[in-house]
């Protein structure tokens, strides 16, 4: 034993070799930008004004916004009669959307605080588009279980306060109410987040503007920021606090989303994976729903030195694993079915496989697990137009995976004699629309009025000139 | 020189004894309590092949993520990994010497594991027995493939061995997500056979991570301590550690809860009589304790910053954890196949003692005979600068 352990010591060989590291370390930013650039190239697109492509862009979301909000009018207006549900299925639709777009709303957190903790440098260009992306998708979400009341101006009945309504009170024993919760902690802190991490890019947008309103706002909402050493050091200890807060929401959400379904006795809702499952699930569609908008922005904004192909690869390799893990809880589902010899659970698979909605539980397969696959070759994940349409795949499997979840549960219940079908009535539809309308509209508007790469941060992972001086003393050392 | 090689060679020889001691107590066990006994031995083999899957685990995540952090005490996970050989051999050879000990088993009369075809099929001896030498023979391959390449490079400096590890470490966790999952139903759930929870694969994951990174932290400060890590191994190195068990001691909470609270909600006599046999009588304090020991003491312990960088704290910290392990184990086999009173005594301890003593001597056995440091990789310089 003695003698193999006087080889111990590190010797020259550990010098790094400078190609090696170029390979496993190549840089995040492309086109050798100095600080300056930074600011600039991010700051142009809202200083020249809106372009034609933007205005059709806003044009068609807008409109699919009004269309949406005419449908809502008319279904409160009406009832929800106008919906296809009926006796036996008696959710579907909208709570299908509201899972949706939670689980949209994760990537945002996970980038910007998971990834932060685990300090992935690439996250610097993407965190603050993707955080945007959270706070719309969780207003959206929000939406359809206010709409479901059918009296939604008394939604502030939810919230549990002394009040003179007698014996109305909340049911701190349903997780509906542990949603409100929930979701309304989720879209607060990542609002706080978001906008704490604003601060020092609304200071630059401050110094660079004539005088007029955007110095005058940029001036009231950056909080006198004057960039001294003392500010970046209390920003930085906030930053990593809120990320610290921030991370175990990205769980409890849709943790809580998960168990509206698994606290049920409903055979296909209760099952004890459904928390870890669908977080991994909504981690995947909002990875995939980042994709989609960044691979936009990309291109539209000329931000291919900033997003570059090294960040869609790790947002790509990401998504893939959320995908295995996703088909693995598919996987899990069925063989537990067979193995617990339940015959409600196994009727319930079969179902889904082979039954009246085949076709949803086979679209969800093919584009949650079996098409992701292809993330595998790294020849697709730097293939941009391949990756925009996988990502566009993953988010209709991932509308799908709850439209699975939820109406196959349901339609074919313990009594044959109730057996149902469901499809949703156009208001439905108008009413998805909408919310597609309001999410891409405030997107719109965001990228208009904010920097949508946080440049203060991208200026810290910049190739600094030193760089190659740093190498040289870690060899140095090593040696 | 001489000296550290010495301490270090002290501490695997008490190992030794150790496992040589707790072997002889427990093979006079079996001749007492033969139930005691084998349930021991398998919490003792499961305990040893999750410890070293776990370091191949935690090699296979940080080569996917293009992780430097690792490179200097890499030595170490890779030494657990080898280990799992040996524990692979002991938990098969626990498996076939008394697989009557599960239910459903035919030699147990009429069998109870459902009548289901799938069920039947599952619980057959001979594919059951099967199942556990593919899982331990495909983790030992792939396991034993990823150390091979971290070896090689040490003389050839190549960046070629980084990239395929990294290649090898994504199928390593394809292969692993489902094949362990599979494996805790398979010895751990179907002690139980009527019960069944599809989160169990994930919660013997959280565990197992929870445990690996206990374990690291007290090898790597042993070795820090008795010389071959000393000046390589910091404190950034073992408050990482820390943080990485902060988040997966809650992550096993999050698991602990989401299991227990669906099936305490919707109280369904299938799903609950698994928790009625655990929680009624003096089952009940076991259970508050486990969820003290893997989760309530290591979370408010490694909140401070300046605990996570204290040696001394992280290492009992770290027994914390390996103990609440081991209880975690202890309350998922005993109520199944000794009785409805827990029992813990010589042969309880005489199994921790070989736990402890096997692992500990093969683990140091195995980092001895190679460098101490990953001296080939191109991230290794990274690493031994690196700051938290």
């Amino acid at each position: 034993m003695a003698n193999t352990m006087t080889q111990r010591v590190p010797t020259s060989s550990s010098v790094p070799n400078p190609d090696a590291l170029a390979t496993l370390r190549p840089p995040l930013i492309a086109g050798d930008k100095q600080p300056a650039d930074v600011t600039h190239d991010i700051c142009a697109p809202f200083e020249r004004g809106p372009t034609a492509l933007w205005w059709v862009a806003f044009a068609v979301s807008f409109t699919t916004l009004v269309i949406g909000a005419i449908a809502v009018t008319y279904q409160i207006a009406t009832g929800i009669g106008t919906w296809g549900l009926n006796r036996t299925v008696g959710w579907a639709f909208d709570i299908t959307n509201f899972v949706f777009w939670v689980g949209i709303g994760h990537a945002g957190t996970l980038i910007s605080a998971v990834l932060f903790l685990f300090r992935q440098k690439w996250r610097t260009s993407v965190n603050r588009s993707a955080e945007a992306m959270t706070l719309f998708a969780v207003m959206c979400a929000g939406l359809f279980p206010i709409i479901h009341m059918g009296r939604p101006w008394l939604a502030f009945w939810m919230m549990p306060y002394p009040n003179t309504r007698g014996p109305l009170w909340v049911n701190f024993k349903s997780p509906l109410l542990w949603d409100v919760f929930a979701i309304s902690t989720y879209l607060l802190i990542s609002a706080v987040f978001w906008y704490v991490g604003l601060v020092p890019d609304l200071a630059t947008i401050r110094d660079r503007s004539p005088a007029g309103w955007r110095r005058r706002l940029a001036s009231i909402f950056s909080l006198g920021w004057n960039g001294s050493a003392r500010t970046w050091h209390r920003y930085e200890t906030v930053y990593m606090l809120l990320a610290g807060l921030a991370t175990p929401l990205v769980f409890s959400v849709h943790t809580i989303v998960s168990m509206d379904f698994a606290t049920a006795v409903i055979p296909g809702w209760h099952t004890t994976i459904f928390p870890p499952y669908f977080v991994a699930g909504a981690i995947f569609s909002g990875l995939a729903m980042v994709l989609t908008l960044m691979l936009i922005a990309r291109k539209v904004m000329q931000l291919e030195d900033y997003i570059t192909l090294r960040h869609v690869e790790a947002m790509c390799k990401l998504m893939l694993s959320m995908g295995c893990i996703v088909g693995l809880a598919y996987g899990t589902e069925f063989f537990v079915a067979a193995y617990s010899g339940n015959p409600y659970e196994q009727f319930v698979f079969l179902n889904r496989a082979g039954g009246p909605f085949r076709w949803a539980y086979w679209t969800m397969v093919t584009c949650n697990v079996i098409i992701p696959q292809l993330l595998w070759l790294r020849g697709v994940r730097r293939n941009i137009a391949l990756v925009f349409a996988i990502s566009i795949v993953v988010n209709i499997g991932m509308w799908f995976e709850r439209f699975v979840i939820i109406v196959t549960s349901l339609h074919r219940d313990f009594l044959p004699s109730s057996w149902a079908d469901y499809s949703p009535t156009i208001i439905e539809v108008a009413t998805l629309l909408g919310s597609f309308g309001l999410f891409f509209s405030c997107f719109l508007l965001f990228c208009r009025f904010i920097p949508v790469i946080a440049m203060a941060e991208v200026k810290g992972v910049l190739k600094s000139p030193h760089h190659a001086h740093e190498h040289e003393s870690v060899k140095g050392d090593a040696a | 020189m001489k000296s550290r090689d010495h301490a270090l060679a002290l501490v695997s020889s008490r190992l030794g004894w150790l496992a040589i001691a707790s072997a002889i107590v427990l093979a006079v066990g079996g001749t007492m309590a033969p139930d005691r006994i084998w349930s021991n031995l398998l919490i003792v083999g499961v305990y040893a092949v999750t410890l070293a899957l776990g370091g191949a685990l935690f090699i296979a995540l940080t080569y996917v993520a293009n992780a430097s952090w690792n490179v200097a005490f890499r030595r170490v996970p890779e030494a657990m990994a080898v280990v799992l050989a040996p524990a692979g051999v002991g938990l098969l050879a626990v498996l076939a010497a008394r697989c009557q000990q599960y239910a459903w088993h035919p030699q147990n009369g009429e069998a109870d594991a459902g009548t289901f075809w799938f069920k039947e099929l599952w619980t057959n001896p001979t594919f059951w027995m099967i199942r556990a030498v593919a899982y331990i023979a495909i983790w030992l391959l792939l396991s034993r493939m990823l150390v091979a390449a971290s070896r090689r490079q040490d003389h050839s400096q190549g960046l070629g061995f980084t990239l395929f590890n990294r290649r090898l470490s994504a199928i390593f966790l394809l292969v692993y997500a489902p094949t362990f999952a599979l494996a805790s139903c398979d010895w751990l759930m179907l002690l139980d056979p009527m019960w069944f929870s599809t989160i169990f694969g994930v919660y013997n994951f959280a565990g197992m991570v929870e445990a690996t990174l206990a374990i690291m932290i007290i090898l790597s400060i042993i070795l820090r301590r008795r010389g071959p890590l000393r000046g390589i191994f910091t404190d950034d190195h073992l408050h990482d550690l820390g943080k990485l068990l902060l988040g997966f001691s809650c992550f096993w909470m999050y698991i602990w809860f989401s299991q227990y609270m669906l099936i305490w909600y919707t109280n369904m006599p299938e799903e609950t009589a698994y928790y009625l046999l655990r929680t009624g009588g003096p089952w009940g304090p076991l259970m508050i304790a486990n969820v003290a020991l893997n989760w309530i003491i290591p979370f408010f312990t490694l909140l401070p910053r300046p605990w996570k960088r204290n040696e001394s704290i992280m290492l009992k910290i770290a027994v914390i954890v390996l103990l609440g392990r081991w209880l975690d184990l202890y309350i998922m086999v005993f109520p199944a196949t000794v009785g409805t009173t827990p029992m813990v005594g010589i042969w309880e301890a005489a199994g921790g003692g070989l736990a402890v003593g096997l692992f500990g001597w093969l683990f140091f056995r195995a980092f001895t005979k190679v460098p101490a440091v990953p001296s080939g990789d191109p991230l290794l310089a990274e690493s031994l600068h690196y700051h938290c």
